[in-house]
């Protein structure tokens, strides 16, 4: 019944003026992103389980900010309004929200949502804005992240990566309104930290020395800004004389040791004739305190 | 006139600058809690404080130019807010002398400069005793972040500790490298050393957990940290070790070291005391 008198509505009326009578005003009035998955409800979804849902939550911002008392660190974990290469200004309401869609998606100038697709959304105003498929999009806040990336001279952009396409999709999902709308390019909205592949990280033995080289992942690995994430290296190294040394290495992004992309990293070994090295590589992501395989490998020297 | 200026002057001064053979450091008391984050993001009690001088400046420049009236608002605004504060935090009560506030205000109403400078003196007073037993203390509590909440991973042995352990096992690597390299005996020296350069590299995890701006970094461990630490590297794993290069090395770090206590380290012992 809803989706006929729409659908004469939209023959009588054209869609001008038809756009003013379904115009929510409160959706231009920063409301909090819970308000967004009344029609957004897959993309809220995914969004709540990303890590910019949590910017704010997170019991560990909490504890390092001493209960968000160091105000300078807040800005980033709940911005305002995020724009390209800026540093956002702290958002004064729903700062549980974290990094928001209200934060990512809607500008003061324009009191438009602004998104990467050409849209008609009745709710609220839109506006097609190609910032949001470039990876400077996102350095206002990953700041460091970005510039790693820029020196990488690699084209994929952060969003190819950690906004992953989904395919054609519904971008609302209320009945009847979806019934209106054609299905588009959607992307993921978890933002997956994701993980080194085994490949991504070549090693060889040298001589006395193992070599590391981050091939696979265009920023230091691991990469940080605020966060203290860290790779590991547990080398076991088995000598011809029957003695057997371990080597354990931190790499850090803060300790500057992270794994730059494209540049080798030269462990030293302790001294002897090497028979074998078994190595593992683990990862600790920022968040989290759980450490992951990455890559296991047993190396053999050649026989001589 | 310029004689009212200059008294006036030094009263409200006093109320920062004070002479003492013994410095005193209480506890700030509870309820000032209130009025600093997180409970707080707006600072009340300081902000009064700076209405407060400013106020007395006020009176001050006024009397000098002889507008009284003026004088006379700033005097009451004084008196307002000295009344407000007074009640903000009971523990401090009896620092306040409301009685003195009130004869600050007559004394400007009678226009009367002899008098308005003996009530300054004497309303100023009860500032600078209050600063005298409090200042010191509450600007280290409240305006500096604490080290103590902040955990570091150890990269040696990959467990998290607290910054005063880290520092002890940076340190005692430090220590174990100087004593091994005396000794002679290269192997431990390496492992030592080794161990040091990588706990030292690791005080940087530090930096971000209070700071956001890298040039804070830099300014403590920038390029000659990093340089020294690398020769070190390079130096330990030598057939024989050269320890004088060593040594001038290190010595260059402990330069670093010192930098970083300078600046950080009085408060984290005053709050660390504060805390037993
Ligand atoms: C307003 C600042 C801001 C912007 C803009 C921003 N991020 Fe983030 N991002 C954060 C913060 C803060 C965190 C850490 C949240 C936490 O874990 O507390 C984060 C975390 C992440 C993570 C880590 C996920 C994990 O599980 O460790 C990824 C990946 C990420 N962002 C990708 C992106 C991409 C891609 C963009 C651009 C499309 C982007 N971010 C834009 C602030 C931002
Ligand atoms: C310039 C933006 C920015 C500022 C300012 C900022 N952060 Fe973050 N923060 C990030 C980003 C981006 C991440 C995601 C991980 C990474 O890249 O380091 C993050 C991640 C974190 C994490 C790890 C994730 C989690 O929730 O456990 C902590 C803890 C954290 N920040 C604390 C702080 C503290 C403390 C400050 C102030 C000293 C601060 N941040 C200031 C952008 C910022
Ligand atoms: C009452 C329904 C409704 C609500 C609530 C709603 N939207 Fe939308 N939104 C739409 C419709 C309809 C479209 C267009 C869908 C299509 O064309 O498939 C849209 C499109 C968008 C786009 C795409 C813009 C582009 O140009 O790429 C963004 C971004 C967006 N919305 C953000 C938000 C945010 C943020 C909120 C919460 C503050 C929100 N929306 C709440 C209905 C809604
Ligand atoms: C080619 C794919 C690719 C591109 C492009 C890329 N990343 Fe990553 N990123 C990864 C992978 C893979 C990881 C996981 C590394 C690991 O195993 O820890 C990662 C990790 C991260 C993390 C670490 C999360 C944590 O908690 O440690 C952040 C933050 C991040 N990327 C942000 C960005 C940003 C911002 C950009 C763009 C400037 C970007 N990435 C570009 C593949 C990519
Ligand atoms: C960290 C910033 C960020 C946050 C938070 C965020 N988005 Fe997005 N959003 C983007 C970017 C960037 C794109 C473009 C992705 C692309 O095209 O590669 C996008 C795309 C979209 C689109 C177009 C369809 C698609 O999937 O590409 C819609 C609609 C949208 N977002 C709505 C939302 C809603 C609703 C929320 C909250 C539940 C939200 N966004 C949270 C950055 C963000
Ligand atoms: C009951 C105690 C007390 C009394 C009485 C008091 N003050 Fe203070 N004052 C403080 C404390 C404590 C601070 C430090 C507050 C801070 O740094 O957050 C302070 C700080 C100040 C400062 C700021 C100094 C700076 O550089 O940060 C000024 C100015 C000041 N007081 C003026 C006054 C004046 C003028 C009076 C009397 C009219 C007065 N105060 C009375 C306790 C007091
Ligand atoms: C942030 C800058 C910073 C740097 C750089 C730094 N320290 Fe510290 N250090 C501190 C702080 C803060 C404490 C007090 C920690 C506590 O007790 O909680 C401390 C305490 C110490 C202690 C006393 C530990 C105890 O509790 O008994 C020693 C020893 C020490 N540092 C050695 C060093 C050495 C050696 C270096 C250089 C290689 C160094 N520090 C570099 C900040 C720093
Ligand atoms: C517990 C919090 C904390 C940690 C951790 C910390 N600082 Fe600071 N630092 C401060 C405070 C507070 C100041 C005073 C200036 C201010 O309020 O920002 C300061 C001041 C400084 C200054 C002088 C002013 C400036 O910002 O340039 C330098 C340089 C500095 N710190 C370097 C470092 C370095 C290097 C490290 C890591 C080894 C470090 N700090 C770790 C809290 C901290």
């Amino acid at each position: 019944m809803t989706l006929l008198l729409i659908l004469i509505a939209v023959v009588v009326s054209g869609c001008e003026r038809l756009e003013r009578v379904f115009v929510e005003e409160d959706l231009l009035e920063r409301p909090p992103a819970k308000r967004c998955a009344d029609c957004h409800a897959d993309i809220f979804k995914e969004w709540e389980k990303s890590r910019h849902a949590l910017a704010w939550k997170s019991e560990q911002f909490r504890r390092e900010t001493e209960n968000f008392r160091k105000l300078k660190c807040l800005s980033c974990h709940a911005p305002h309004q995020v724009d390209p290469e800026k540093k956002p200004a702290l958002r004064v309401e729903f700062r549980e929200d974290g990094v928001s869609c209200v934060a990512c998606h809607f500008k003061e100038e324009t009191k438009a949502m602004h998104g990467p697709l050409k849209v008609w959304s009745p709710p609220h105003p839109s506006k097609k804005d190609l910032s949001y498929i470039r990876s400077n999009f996102c350095a206002g806040c990953h700041q460091e992240t970005y510039k790693e990336w820029k020196l990488t001279k690699v084209q994929k952009t952060c969003q190819a990566c950690h906004m992953p396409s989904l395919g054609k999709k519904d971008l609302i999902q209320k009945f009847p309104f979806y019934l209106l709308h054609l299905a588009k390019p959607r992307h993921s909205h978890e933002f997956p930290a994701l993980k080194a592949k085994p490949e991504d990280v070549e090693v060889r033995i040298e001589g006395n020395r193992l070599v590391l080289k981050n091939v696979g992942v265009p920023h230091n690995l691991p990469t940080a800004d605020q966060g203290d994430p860290k790779l590991y290296l547990i080398a076991e190294v088995f000598y011809a004389d029957g003695r057997r040394r371990t080597v354990r290495k931190v790499f850090s992004p803060q300790a500057k040791t992270a794994l730059v992309y494209g540049r080798p990293k030269v462990v030293p070994l302790p001294k002897g004739e090497i028979r074998e090295v078994r190595v593992k590589i683990l990862r600790r992501l920022a968040w989290s305190d759980k450490r992951e395989l990455i890559k296991e490998v047993t190396l053999r020297t050649p026989s001589p | 006139m310029g004689n009212v200026g200059l008294v006036l002057g030094l009263v409200v001064a006093g109320s920062v600058l004070f002479a003492a053979d013994k410095i005193i450091l209480k506890k700030p008391p509870e309820s000032l809690k209130k009025y600093y984050p997180p409970q707080s993001q707006k600072f009340e009690f300081l902000s009064n404080m700076y209405s407060m001088s400013t106020s007395f400046y006020a009176v001050n420049l006024n009397i000098n130019e002889g507008n009284w009236d003026k004088a006379l608002e700033w005097a009451k605004k004084l008196k307002e807010t000295y009344l407000k504060t007074s009640k903000m935090v009971p523990e401090w009560k009896d620092y306040f002398k409301p009685k003195l506030a009130e004869d600050f205000v007559k004394a400007v109403q009678s226009k009367n400069v002899d008098r308005v400078i003996e009530a300054s003196k004497k309303l100023g007073q009860t500032c600078s005793r209050c600063h005298q037993d409090n200042q010191i203390a509450v600007k280290l509590v409240f305006h500096f972040p604490s080290f103590d909440e902040i955990k570091l991973e150890d990269p040696i042995e990959f467990m998290e500790v607290k910054t005063g352990d880290y520092m002890k096992k940076l340190s005692n690597s430090m220590k174990a490298l100087r004593i091994y390299l005396e000794q002679g005996n290269t192997e431990m020296a390496q492992e030592a050393g080794t161990n040091f350069v990588e706990r030292a590299r690791g005080l940087r995890a530090m930096c971000s957990k209070c700071h956001t701006q890298k040039i804070s970094e830099e300014a403590i461990l920038g390029k000659a940290f990093e340089d020294a630490l690398a020769k070190i590297e390079d130096l330990i794993t030598a057939e024989k070790p050269n320890k004088d290069e060593i040594f001038k090395n290190l010595a260059l770090i402990g330069n670093t070291c010192t930098k970083c206590h300078n600046v950080h380290l009085i408060p984290e012992m005053v709050q660390e005391a504060f805390a037993k």
